[in-house]
């Protein structure tokens, strides 16, 4: 008996050690990527570093604002592609989809979520990247090629997540609409659609989550220019482009710099975050 | 029992079975309210775009990738003439299982305090949601940073399978914590009194009772994290590095399959076979996402 | 969300109808990132970047080039943009694109060797000291006229430093990690698949990255041979590092294979990447002559 007290014991706190690892891998990130990165934009100067137009580390200028608009921008981009048609989409699948369509729709989103980013790259710069071409001249890389790829890229997220949302309205909220004499098209989209309002949204948040924080894509496709973009056609380098591109070779400052903009990059997320828990507090 | 399914996997079809309508009476009201026509075309037009983006992706990268495909491409070693997968497959697999080696305990036991012994509306849950909430959220490119910093940098590891597995745990932990939470909380009160009652321990209830019935929702949920190493390039590049072998230990560098396709992408010498390399990637998901359905079927079998 | 929507709407079909004032035959340059081997090569040639009196370094390159830190993707993009142009190491040249003479001159091997085509850098390695055995025959090997040829079948042009003699040596065992530019990748994969042939006891790890990186790597004593596309800065040479050239590699300047140019001037070269020339109108196809 004594025994077997003495092992419960000690599993709880081996579960609760276990419970805490998230705690302090969470901890971990912030300590090392402050560590690292804090020094550099104190160094170079906040204002410079978040404001400065010029990137240009063989002479040790570094601003990142271009980088910080190109992520807004491609950001920006990716939600008015990948919203309508994901919500839309997820009301098909909620709503309107026959069961039989529901078998194919259903493992093709949860195909297109798992889809490795750097085949989503690739399959941006030879297909995409072409049409954009023929379509408005230029490279066809850029803003909206990069947006578009990453709305395709956000579509699963928002699929998913919206599609449960609606999938929890009561149904006896559609009903009732229906019993009101409003078509089907009406009840759905003036009752259901509000009442998963928030759920819809939390959806949105993690897609602009996912859309800021995508590398190995849009490093393909956004062409990576590091100066401000004039138009929508205008090539972009986001932050996480200019990690990749830049972290191989940097040393001394350059290398802090990056770890830098990792951290504004950080912080972005950070607050995004808190917006998608600020909505799910609401919603609960 | 159906009705009792809260949410049913398929879409809600009473309607559809109660009144059948033929597609000249669907006509005829929808002439009737022109908006609801607009709203429907808008809603079909929508899932056609999301189907016909995903089959342009598989067609085209199937098509060009498939030719590309040679037997030469799975042999043993890797040479530039036959620029074989095989190495970064096998990595795939070191990496795969180093990374669920440390996360899967660390997410199981996590999901079973929190459930199991957690006080309800305890200030440590909430923290621990919020850090996995916060986690799940992080891009991959920083894990990526903090792999580099943590293991590469200050552990003196250089680049190694190890530091890359062990980056990749914390990515996928708030996966399988989530999943096994999930699961955790289906298995009815029911289960852990009829084991109290029979005068069983805690400890035993949660081996011998609650982890069993809850088994498949976990394996999903680990299977989902496997999803997530096969595909992952950002956070693996500076922490496994591209070493086009197999190392002699893990604290050797070896890149996995997505990081090989961008490593063929680098010289410009290779782009056929990163082709292939994409079909393979895309058959693995295939692969993984059915292995993945299937057993959250049989989950939903168990207790619906 | 529905005048968000809307407005949303208005502001894309705004900025398209704007930004698409756009001209047929613009030059879509693509570079390659900043502090790439190549891309460092490629300027200093070109003299696209200049030290400056003050000490910085002015780097000229056009705003408005594409970046990007892949071969691949500067291929695929010249391949399918009839208006583009971008450089590359001349191991990665095949059909899909157009390699340009500069002053009139083939960007060939042989033109490489005899010193007509400027446009090329040296492969070099760098070691920390001399006394690692296996590491010593591996350099041997690569210098010897063994090595050597294995180098020039690939297209890249053969070291001065390389010697008429034969590789004799024999290594039992041993491991060697290599680590540095993506470009000299190619060629170290190469001999190094020569050399296990004629030592199968020894491992030899290529770890595919960049200049810096195999050279700092190699000064911390992590990786015992660093690849490196350009050559040694003066803080590195002072941190001990030994440079050999293994190979000399020439960059093409390439284009889409349908674009009618076929000669460039080493001037209207600097004046693409640098901007001042905006349109292949600009480029009299009569410089072909």
């Amino acid at each position: 008996m004594e025994n077997n007290q003495v092992k419960e014991r000690g599993m709880k706190i081996l579960f609760l050690i276990a419970a805490c690892a998230s705690i302090l891998a969470v901890v971990l990130i912030c300590l090392f990527l402050f560590a690292n990165g804090l020094p550099a934009i104190f160094e170079i100067g906040p204002g410079k570093f978040l404001l400065g137009t010029k990137w240009d580390p063989t002479n040790n200028v570094y601003g990142i604002l271009p980088m910080i608009v190109g992520s807004l921008y491609v950001t920006a981009g990716a939600i008015i592609v990948g919203v309508p048609i994901g919500v839309l989409t997820a009301v098909f699948m909620a709503e309107f989809c026959p069961p039989k369509l529901y078998k194919i729709m259903k493992p093709a989103v949860e195909l297109l979520a798992g889809i490795p980013s750097i085949v989503y790259g690739f399959f941006g710069l030879v297909a995409l990247v072409p049409i954009i071409r023929n379509l408005f001249g230029g490279s066809g890389k850029g803003i909206l090629t990069a947006s578009i790829l990453l709305g395709i890229m956000i579509l699963p997220t928002i699929i998913s997540i919206s599609e449960s949302a609606l999938r929890a309205v009561p149904r006896s909220y559609y009903e009732g609409a229906v019993g009101l004499g409003a078509t089907k098209e009406r009840a759905v989209f003036f009752t259901m659609v509000p009442a998963a309002k928030s759920g819809i949204f939390a959806g949105i948040v993690l897609g602009i989550g996912r859309a800021i924080g995508e590398t190995m894509a849009v490093i393909m496709v956004a062409g990576n220019t590091a100066v401000m973009p004039t138009s929508i056609l205008s090539m972009v380098r986001t932050m996480t482009a200019n990690i990749v591109l830049e972290m191989g070779y940097a040393t001394d400052l350059h290398r802090e710099a990056l770890i830098a903009t990792g951290v504004v990059l950080f912080i972005f997320i950070l607050i995004i975050n808190l917006c998608f828990a600020l909505i799910k507090k609401k919603e609960a | 029992m159906d009705e009792n399914k809260p949410k049913a996997p398929l879409a809600p079809s009473e309607d559809q079975a109660i009144n059948k309508v033929t597609f000249s009476e669907k006509w005829a009201d929808y002439k009737k309210h022109p908006f609801s026509m607009f709203l429907y075309i808008l809603v079909i037009l929508a899932a056609v775009i999301t189907v016909a983006v995903l089959g342009y992706l598989l067609v085209f990268l199937l098509v060009k990738g498939i030719p590309n495909l040679k037997w030469s491409m799975f042999e043993w070693n890797y040479t530039r003439e036959n620029v074989s997968m095989m190495p970064a497959i096998i990595n795939t697999i070191i990496v795969t299982a180093l990374c669920l080696l440390f996360a899967v305990p660390l997410g199981i036991g996590s999901a079973i305090y929190l459930v199991e012994y957690a006080k309800r509306g305890s200030k440590l849950v909430e923290v621990v949601r919020l850090t996995t909430e916060t986690l799940s959220g992080i891009p991959s490119i920083i894990y990526g940073l903090f792999g580099f910093l943590m293991f590469a940098v200050s552990f003196k590891w250089g680049y190694s399978l190890l530091g890359g597995a062990l980056t990749l745990a914390i990515m996928v932990l708030p996966v399988i914590m989530r999943t096994t939470e999930e699961a955790l909380k289906s298995v009815p009160d029911s289960f852990r009194e009829g084991s109290y009652g029979l005068g069983a321990g805690k400890l035993r209830t949660i081996f011998r009772i609650i982890l069993p019935s809850a088994m498949p929702g976990i394996l999903s949920g680990v299977i989902l994290a496997v999803g997530r190493t096969v595909g992952e390039t950002a956070a693996l590049i500076y922490t496994a590095g591209t070493v086009a072998g197999v190392p002699s230990s893990i604290m050797g560098s070896g890149r996995t399959l997505a990081v090989h396709m961008y490593a063929l992408l680098s010289e410009g010498l290779y782009t056929d076979q990163a082709y292939a390399t994409g079909v393979v990637l895309i058959v693995l998901v295939v692969i993984i996402n059915w292995i993945s359905n299937r057993i959250a079927k049989k989950f939903g079998n168990k207790l619906g | 969300m529905k005048q968000l929507r809307i407005f949303a709407i208005l502001l894309l079909v705004t900025v398209l109808v704007t930004g698409c004032g756009y001209s047929g035959d613009m030059i879509d340059v693509v570079s390659r990132e900043d502090g790439s081997g190549t891309r460092g090569a490629f300027s200093e040639i070109f003299k696209i970047t200049q030290k400056q009196d003050d000490g910085t370094v002015l780097d000229s390159t056009y705003d408005n080039a594409e970046v990007t830190n892949s071969t691949a993707v500067v291929m695929l993009t010249v391949s399918e943009d009839k208006n583009a142009i971008g450089y590359i190491s001349m191991g990665s040249l095949n059909d899909s694109v157009k390699a340009v003479d500069i002053n009139g001159v083939a960007p060939t091997a042989e033109n490489v060797k005899n010193g007509t085509y400027e446009v090329s850098r040296p492969f070099l390695i760098a070691v920390r000291d001399r006394e690692n055995a296996v590491v010593e025959d591996f350099i041997s090997y690569i210098l010897s006229s063994d090595g050597q040829q294995v180098v020039e079948a690939l297209g890249y042009v053969s070291s001065e430093d390389g010697s008429e003699a034969r590789y004799t040596g024999y290594v039992k065992s041993g491991r060697i990690t290599v680590a540095g530019s993506s470009s000299v990748t190619p060629v170290m994969e190469a001999l190094k698949e020569a050399y296990i042939k004629r030592n199968p006891g020894v491992e030899i790890e290529i770890q595919q990255s960049d200049s810096t990186t195999g050279l700092t790597t190699v000064a911390e004593g992590i990786s015992d041979i660093g690849m490196s596309s350009r050559e040694l800065k003066t803080s590195e040479t002072d941190k001990g590092i030994i440079p050999i050239t293994i190979a000399y590699d020439g960059l093409a300047i390439i284009v889409n294979p349908e674009n009618p140019v076929d000669n460039l001037t080493k001037e209207q070269v600097y004046d693409i990447f640098t901007g001042k020339i905006t349109g292949w109108n600009e480029i009299s196809t009569d410089t072909t002559e």
